[in-house]
Protein backbone atom coordinates (compact mmCIF):
# COMPACT_ATOMS: atom_id res chain seq x y z
CA UNK A 1 0.00 0.00 0.00
CA UNK A 2 1.37 3.54 -0.70
CA UNK A 3 2.27 5.69 1.60
CA UNK A 4 1.06 9.42 1.73
CA UNK A 5 2.34 12.47 2.97
CA UNK A 6 0.32 16.16 2.99
CA UNK A 7 2.69 18.68 1.37
CA UNK A 8 1.48 22.33 1.13
CA UNK A 9 2.38 23.81 -2.38
CA UNK A 10 1.11 27.48 -2.37
CA UNK A 11 -1.20 27.35 0.52
CA UNK A 12 -3.14 24.31 -1.00
CA UNK A 13 -2.79 20.85 1.16
CA UNK A 14 -1.55 18.05 -1.32
CA UNK A 15 -1.56 14.59 -0.41
CA UNK A 16 1.09 12.92 -2.07
CA UNK A 17 2.74 8.88 -2.45
CA UNK A 18 5.88 9.39 -0.51
CA UNK A 19 9.08 9.34 -2.27
CA UNK A 20 7.39 11.49 -5.31
CA UNK A 21 8.90 14.71 -6.21
CA UNK A 22 7.81 17.82 -5.09
CA UNK A 23 7.42 18.54 -9.31
CA UNK A 24 5.52 15.36 -9.62
CA UNK A 25 3.04 16.33 -6.88
CA UNK A 26 2.60 19.60 -8.50
CA UNK A 27 1.91 18.47 -11.92
CA UNK A 28 -0.49 15.44 -10.56
CA UNK A 29 -2.67 17.98 -8.99
CA UNK A 30 -2.70 20.38 -11.76
CA UNK A 31 -0.34 23.19 -10.51
CA UNK A 32 1.77 24.25 -13.13
CA UNK A 33 5.91 24.12 -12.61
CA UNK A 34 7.34 24.79 -15.81
CA UNK A 35 9.99 22.20 -16.56
CA UNK A 36 12.46 21.18 -19.43
CA UNK A 37 14.61 18.63 -18.41
CA UNK A 38 12.32 16.02 -16.67
CA UNK A 39 11.74 13.38 -18.44
CA UNK A 40 8.66 10.87 -16.99
CA UNK A 41 10.15 7.63 -15.14
CA UNK A 42 14.05 8.82 -15.73
CA UNK A 43 15.82 10.37 -12.64
CA UNK A 44 15.80 14.13 -12.46
CA UNK A 45 18.89 16.12 -12.39
CA UNK A 46 18.08 19.40 -12.21
CA UNK A 47 19.94 20.68 -14.88
CA UNK A 48 17.47 23.27 -16.86
CA UNK A 49 16.74 25.10 -13.11
CA UNK A 50 13.48 26.27 -14.75
CA UNK A 51 11.45 24.16 -12.14
CA UNK A 52 12.50 26.00 -9.04
CA UNK A 53 10.43 26.68 -6.09
CA UNK A 54 10.73 28.18 -2.62
CA UNK A 55 11.07 25.66 -0.31
CA UNK A 56 10.44 27.28 3.47
CA UNK A 57 11.81 25.96 6.37
CA UNK A 58 11.63 27.40 9.96
CA UNK A 59 11.11 30.34 8.34
CA UNK A 60 13.23 30.77 5.88
CA UNK A 61 13.07 29.96 2.50
CA UNK A 62 15.39 28.67 0.14
CA UNK A 63 14.85 28.01 -3.23
CA UNK A 64 15.70 24.50 -5.23
CA UNK A 65 14.88 22.73 -8.14
CA UNK A 66 11.12 21.10 -7.28
CA UNK A 67 12.29 17.59 -9.53
CA UNK A 68 15.18 17.01 -7.27
CA UNK A 69 12.87 17.81 -3.78
CA UNK A 70 11.50 14.62 -2.41
CA UNK A 71 8.23 15.45 -0.61
CA UNK A 72 8.10 15.03 2.76
CA UNK A 73 5.50 15.18 5.27
CA UNK A 74 4.49 18.97 6.24
CA UNK A 75 6.92 20.47 3.54
CA UNK A 76 5.67 24.30 2.65
CA UNK A 77 6.32 24.92 -1.14
CA UNK A 78 5.57 28.26 -2.57
CA UNK A 79 5.73 28.15 -6.38
CA UNK A 80 4.77 31.39 -7.77
CA UNK A 81 5.84 33.99 -5.48
CA UNK A 82 7.34 37.20 -7.27
CA UNK A 83 10.75 35.72 -6.79
CA UNK A 84 10.37 32.96 -8.30
CA UNK A 85 8.88 34.31 -11.26
CA UNK A 86 11.71 36.83 -11.98
CA UNK A 87 14.07 33.84 -11.44
CA UNK A 88 12.15 31.42 -13.43
CA UNK A 89 12.06 34.35 -16.62
CA UNK A 90 15.77 35.19 -16.63
CA UNK A 91 16.73 31.03 -16.63
CA UNK A 92 14.39 30.44 -19.12
CA UNK A 93 15.60 34.38 -21.20
CA UNK A 94 19.49 32.67 -20.51
CA UNK A 95 17.88 29.28 -21.92
CA UNK A 96 16.66 31.17 -25.05
CA UNK A 97 19.73 33.47 -25.78
CA UNK A 98 21.79 30.20 -25.49
CA UNK A 99 19.91 27.89 -27.61
CA UNK A 100 17.00 30.30 -29.43
CA UNK A 101 16.61 27.73 -32.50
CA UNK A 102 14.03 25.41 -30.92
CA UNK A 103 10.70 25.43 -30.46
CA UNK A 104 10.40 23.73 -27.14
CA UNK A 105 12.90 26.32 -25.48
CA UNK A 106 10.53 28.93 -26.96
CA UNK A 107 7.39 27.56 -25.20
CA UNK A 108 8.61 26.90 -22.32
CA UNK A 109 10.01 30.73 -22.14
CA UNK A 110 6.90 31.53 -22.93
CA UNK A 111 5.46 29.97 -20.71
CA UNK A 112 7.81 31.76 -18.02
CA UNK A 113 6.85 35.05 -19.51
CA UNK A 114 9.97 35.86 -21.28
CA UNK A 115 8.91 38.75 -23.75
CA UNK A 116 12.03 39.37 -24.96
CA UNK A 117 15.55 38.67 -24.60
CA UNK A 118 18.46 41.06 -23.76
CA UNK A 119 20.91 39.12 -24.77
CA UNK A 120 22.48 38.50 -27.57
CA UNK A 121 22.29 34.80 -29.26
CA UNK A 122 24.53 31.99 -29.06
CA UNK A 123 22.70 29.74 -31.58
CA UNK A 124 24.32 26.38 -29.70
CA UNK A 125 22.37 23.24 -30.55
CA UNK A 126 22.21 22.71 -27.12
CA UNK A 127 20.93 23.42 -23.57
CA UNK A 128 22.95 20.57 -21.47
CA UNK A 129 19.45 19.91 -20.35
CA UNK A 130 21.10 15.76 -20.19
CA UNK A 131 17.86 14.61 -21.64
CA UNK A 132 19.56 12.39 -23.97
CA UNK A 133 22.41 11.29 -21.56
CA UNK A 134 19.97 9.97 -19.11
CA UNK A 135 17.64 8.13 -21.24
CA UNK A 136 20.36 6.45 -23.19
CA UNK A 137 20.59 3.02 -21.89
CA UNK A 138 22.79 1.42 -24.83
CA UNK A 139 23.60 -2.06 -25.67
CA UNK A 140 24.32 -4.38 -22.29
CA UNK A 141 22.70 -1.28 -19.61
CA UNK A 142 26.46 0.74 -21.07
CA UNK A 143 25.74 4.41 -21.82
CA UNK A 144 27.07 5.01 -25.27
CA UNK A 145 26.53 9.13 -24.50
CA UNK A 146 27.39 11.34 -21.70
CA UNK A 147 28.65 14.71 -20.87
CA UNK A 148 32.65 14.85 -21.36
CA UNK A 149 34.17 17.75 -20.04
CA UNK A 150 33.37 20.83 -17.41
CA UNK A 151 32.31 24.52 -16.99
CA UNK A 152 31.72 25.64 -20.64
CA UNK A 153 33.59 23.08 -22.07
CA UNK A 154 31.16 20.75 -20.93
CA UNK A 155 29.12 18.52 -24.42
CA UNK A 156 27.15 15.99 -24.99
CA UNK A 157 29.33 13.14 -26.81
CA UNK A 158 30.60 9.21 -27.05
CA UNK A 159 33.96 8.01 -25.65
CA UNK A 160 36.85 9.24 -27.85
CA UNK A 161 34.42 11.17 -30.22
CA UNK A 162 34.05 8.75 -32.06
CA UNK A 163 30.19 6.55 -32.43
CA UNK A 164 30.28 4.49 -29.68
CA UNK A 165 29.56 0.28 -30.68
CA UNK A 166 27.37 0.81 -27.62
CA UNK A 167 24.77 2.57 -29.36
CA UNK A 168 21.80 0.48 -30.44
CA UNK A 169 20.62 3.05 -32.52
CA UNK A 170 17.18 3.59 -30.47
CA UNK A 171 16.73 7.25 -31.59
CA UNK A 172 15.82 8.13 -27.54
CA UNK A 173 17.86 10.85 -27.16
CA UNK A 174 16.47 12.47 -30.46
CA UNK A 175 12.82 11.90 -29.89
CA UNK A 176 13.55 13.63 -26.38
CA UNK A 177 15.82 16.44 -27.52
CA UNK A 178 14.47 19.66 -27.31
CA UNK A 179 16.40 21.08 -29.63
CA UNK A 180 14.80 18.74 -32.49
CA UNK A 181 11.87 21.01 -32.65
CA UNK A 182 11.57 23.03 -35.33
CA UNK A 183 11.65 26.83 -33.81
CA UNK A 184 8.98 29.34 -34.59
CA UNK A 185 9.18 31.75 -36.69
CA UNK A 186 9.76 34.83 -34.81
CA UNK A 187 12.35 34.47 -32.40
CA UNK A 188 12.18 37.11 -29.42
CA UNK A 189 14.98 39.76 -30.38
CA UNK A 190 14.88 42.90 -28.62
CA UNK A 191 13.25 45.29 -29.93
CA UNK A 192 11.48 43.78 -33.00
CA UNK A 193 9.39 41.02 -31.20
CA UNK A 194 7.31 39.43 -33.95
CA UNK A 195 5.37 36.45 -32.08
CA UNK A 196 2.56 35.12 -34.51
CA UNK A 197 -1.21 35.28 -33.09
CA UNK A 198 -0.96 32.50 -32.16
CA UNK A 199 1.53 32.63 -29.66
CA UNK A 200 0.04 35.92 -28.43
CA UNK A 201 -2.55 33.97 -27.29
CA UNK A 202 -0.96 31.48 -26.22
CA UNK A 203 1.05 34.38 -24.12
CA UNK A 204 -2.07 36.20 -22.72
CA UNK A 205 -3.52 32.72 -21.56
CA UNK A 206 0.46 31.85 -19.48
CA UNK A 207 0.01 35.50 -18.35
CA UNK A 208 -3.67 35.15 -16.60
CA UNK A 209 -3.36 32.23 -14.80
CA UNK A 210 0.27 31.47 -14.20
CA UNK A 211 0.30 28.98 -11.37
CA UNK A 212 -2.31 26.52 -12.82
CA UNK A 213 -2.33 24.11 -15.51
CA UNK A 214 -4.41 25.12 -18.28
CA UNK A 215 -3.36 22.31 -20.26
CA UNK A 216 -1.54 24.56 -22.86
CA UNK A 217 0.24 23.58 -25.84
CA UNK A 218 3.75 25.03 -24.58
CA UNK A 219 4.49 21.29 -23.04
CA UNK A 220 4.35 19.85 -26.14
CA UNK A 221 8.45 20.18 -27.49
CA UNK A 222 9.57 18.48 -24.11
CA UNK A 223 6.64 16.41 -23.40
CA UNK A 224 5.11 17.94 -20.19
CA UNK A 225 4.31 15.38 -18.06
CA UNK A 226 0.90 16.81 -17.43
CA UNK A 227 0.14 16.53 -21.53
CA UNK A 228 0.35 12.57 -20.28
CA UNK A 229 -2.08 12.67 -17.68
CA UNK A 230 -5.03 14.88 -20.07
CA UNK A 231 -4.81 12.81 -22.86
CA UNK A 232 -4.05 14.34 -26.32
CA UNK B 1 53.60 1.90 -23.61
CA UNK B 2 54.81 -1.24 -21.61
CA UNK B 3 51.69 -2.95 -20.70
CA UNK B 4 53.44 -4.66 -17.17
CA UNK B 5 53.21 -1.03 -15.67
CA UNK B 6 49.31 -0.62 -16.33
CA UNK B 7 48.54 -4.10 -14.94
CA UNK B 8 50.59 -3.43 -12.08
CA UNK B 9 48.64 -0.35 -11.24
CA UNK B 10 45.61 -2.57 -12.09
CA UNK B 11 46.33 -5.49 -9.47
CA UNK B 12 44.31 -4.77 -6.29
CA UNK B 13 41.52 -2.03 -7.86
CA UNK B 14 39.93 -5.13 -10.57
CA UNK B 15 36.04 -4.94 -10.32
CA UNK B 16 35.97 -1.91 -8.05
CA UNK B 17 34.30 1.02 -10.36
CA UNK B 18 34.52 3.01 -7.13
CA UNK B 19 38.50 3.35 -7.07
CA UNK B 20 38.70 4.77 -10.59
CA UNK B 21 40.06 8.19 -9.58
CA UNK B 22 43.15 6.58 -7.95
CA UNK B 23 43.54 4.21 -11.10
CA UNK B 24 43.83 7.45 -13.07
CA UNK B 25 45.71 9.32 -10.92
CA UNK B 26 48.52 6.14 -10.61
CA UNK B 27 48.19 5.70 -14.64
CA UNK B 28 48.86 9.66 -14.59
CA UNK B 29 51.67 9.71 -12.54
CA UNK B 30 53.26 6.91 -14.14
CA UNK B 31 52.95 7.83 -18.41
CA UNK B 32 52.18 11.92 -17.48
CA UNK B 33 48.62 10.98 -19.96
CA UNK B 34 45.86 8.91 -19.81
CA UNK B 35 45.66 7.45 -23.44
CA UNK B 36 42.76 5.88 -25.25
CA UNK B 37 44.20 2.50 -24.85
CA UNK B 38 44.49 2.89 -21.01
CA UNK B 39 41.02 3.95 -20.67
CA UNK B 40 39.99 1.29 -22.11
CA UNK B 41 42.10 -1.05 -20.31
CA UNK B 42 40.86 0.75 -16.99
CA UNK B 43 37.32 0.06 -18.29
CA UNK B 44 37.19 -3.14 -19.05
CA UNK B 45 39.50 -4.09 -15.44
CA UNK B 46 37.42 -2.34 -13.25
CA UNK B 47 33.91 -2.60 -14.29
CA UNK B 48 33.24 0.51 -15.39
CA UNK B 49 31.42 1.71 -18.38
CA UNK B 50 33.86 3.64 -20.63
CA UNK B 51 31.76 6.22 -21.08
CA UNK B 52 32.44 6.48 -17.15
CA UNK B 53 35.77 6.56 -17.65
CA UNK B 54 36.15 8.94 -20.28
CA UNK B 55 33.73 11.76 -18.13
CA UNK B 56 36.09 11.33 -14.88
CA UNK B 57 39.42 11.77 -17.11
CA UNK B 58 37.93 14.85 -19.22
CA UNK B 59 36.38 16.26 -16.18
CA UNK B 60 39.51 17.01 -14.21
CA UNK B 61 42.83 19.40 -14.79
CA UNK B 62 44.75 16.95 -13.13
CA UNK B 63 44.33 14.12 -15.74
CA UNK B 64 45.84 14.72 -19.49
CA UNK B 65 44.51 13.09 -22.69
CA UNK B 66 47.22 13.61 -24.88
CA UNK B 67 50.77 13.08 -24.23
CA UNK B 68 53.24 15.75 -22.39
CA UNK B 69 56.34 17.03 -22.36
CA UNK B 70 59.43 15.91 -20.34
CA UNK B 71 58.73 19.40 -18.05
CA UNK B 72 55.62 20.41 -17.25
CA UNK B 73 54.89 24.31 -16.44
CA UNK B 74 52.38 25.03 -14.92
CA UNK B 75 50.90 28.86 -14.16
CA UNK B 76 48.20 29.63 -12.16
CA UNK B 77 46.18 31.72 -13.83
CA UNK B 78 43.82 31.85 -10.63
CA UNK B 79 42.30 35.42 -9.46
CA UNK B 80 44.90 36.37 -7.00
CA UNK B 81 47.84 35.20 -9.35
CA UNK B 82 45.96 37.01 -12.44
CA UNK B 83 46.08 40.23 -11.16
CA UNK B 84 49.62 40.10 -10.01
CA UNK B 85 50.44 39.47 -13.54
CA UNK B 86 50.02 35.86 -14.01
CA UNK B 87 49.30 36.79 -17.88
CA UNK B 88 52.65 38.11 -18.37
CA UNK B 89 54.45 34.70 -17.24
CA UNK B 90 51.75 33.41 -19.31
CA UNK B 91 53.00 35.27 -21.88
CA UNK B 92 56.90 34.73 -21.03
CA UNK B 93 56.47 30.82 -21.36
CA UNK B 94 54.19 31.21 -24.53
CA UNK B 95 57.21 33.58 -26.23
CA UNK B 96 59.89 31.37 -25.25
CA UNK B 97 58.94 28.10 -25.78
CA UNK B 98 57.13 28.80 -29.00
CA UNK B 99 54.09 26.33 -27.93
CA UNK B 100 50.88 27.64 -26.80
CA UNK B 101 49.42 26.19 -23.72
CA UNK B 102 48.50 22.57 -23.85
CA UNK B 103 50.98 21.72 -26.48
CA UNK B 104 54.26 19.81 -26.63
CA UNK B 105 57.53 21.57 -27.56
CA UNK B 106 59.10 19.82 -30.70
CA UNK B 107 61.80 18.55 -28.99
CA UNK B 108 59.11 16.92 -26.68
CA UNK B 109 60.74 18.61 -23.39
CA UNK B 110 57.98 21.02 -22.64
CA UNK B 111 54.69 21.31 -21.91
CA UNK B 112 52.86 24.61 -20.64
CA UNK B 113 49.62 24.27 -18.78
CA UNK B 114 47.34 26.96 -17.18
CA UNK B 115 44.99 26.12 -14.27
CA UNK B 116 42.73 28.09 -12.06
CA UNK B 117 44.15 27.94 -8.54
CA UNK B 118 46.94 25.64 -7.16
CA UNK B 119 45.81 27.00 -3.39
CA UNK B 120 49.12 29.36 -2.59
CA UNK B 121 47.36 32.54 -3.47
CA UNK B 122 49.33 34.26 -1.18
CA UNK B 123 52.50 33.32 -3.05
CA UNK B 124 51.43 34.27 -6.36
CA UNK B 125 51.48 34.41 -9.37
CA UNK B 126 52.77 30.88 -8.42
CA UNK B 127 54.54 28.33 -10.98
CA UNK B 128 54.92 24.69 -10.98
CA UNK B 129 57.82 22.84 -12.78
CA UNK B 130 57.50 19.28 -12.58
CA UNK B 131 55.63 19.59 -9.21
CA UNK B 132 57.96 21.93 -7.26
CA UNK B 133 56.47 25.52 -6.92
CA UNK B 134 57.83 28.68 -7.72
CA UNK B 135 56.70 31.87 -5.88
CA UNK B 136 56.44 35.23 -6.55
CA UNK B 137 57.13 34.41 -10.75
CA UNK B 138 57.67 37.36 -12.69
CA UNK B 139 58.82 37.25 -16.58
CA UNK B 140 62.34 37.38 -15.73
CA UNK B 141 62.51 34.80 -12.92
CA UNK B 142 60.67 32.56 -15.68
CA UNK B 143 62.94 32.94 -18.09
CA UNK B 144 65.31 31.39 -15.82
CA UNK B 145 63.74 28.64 -14.71
CA UNK B 146 63.64 27.61 -18.29
CA UNK B 147 67.06 28.28 -19.51
CA UNK B 148 68.08 25.98 -16.14
CA UNK B 149 66.15 23.38 -17.02
CA UNK B 150 67.38 23.35 -20.85
CA UNK B 151 71.16 23.37 -19.65
CA UNK B 152 70.84 20.70 -17.11
CA UNK B 153 68.89 18.76 -19.01
CA UNK B 154 67.31 16.83 -16.30
CA UNK B 155 64.20 17.44 -14.37
CA UNK B 156 65.85 18.49 -10.92
CA UNK B 157 66.22 21.97 -10.21
CA UNK B 158 66.72 24.06 -7.26
CA UNK B 159 63.50 24.77 -5.45
CA UNK B 160 63.18 28.05 -6.09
Amino acid sequence: MNQYVTISVDGMSIDVPKGLSVLDAALGHGICIPHLCRVPYISDIGACRLCIVEHVKNGRSKITTSCTLIAKEGMVILSNTEKIIKLRRNIAELLVTEAPNSRAVQDVAMRCGVKEVRYSFRNSDCILCGRCVRSCTGLFGEKAIGFVGRGKDRRVESPFEIKSQLCNECGRCIDLCPMTVVPCDGPMMPGEERLCGNCESKMSFAEEIPGFCIACDLGEGFQCERRLFLGP
Amino acid sequence: MPQTTLVSILEGHRSQPHQLIEVLQDVQDQYGYISEDSMRAISSELGAPLMEVYKVASFYKAFSLKPRGKNVITICTGTACHVRGANLVLNQAVGQLGIEPGEVSDDGLFTIEHVNCLGACALGPVVTENGSFHHHMNPGKLRKVIKTINSSGTEEISHG
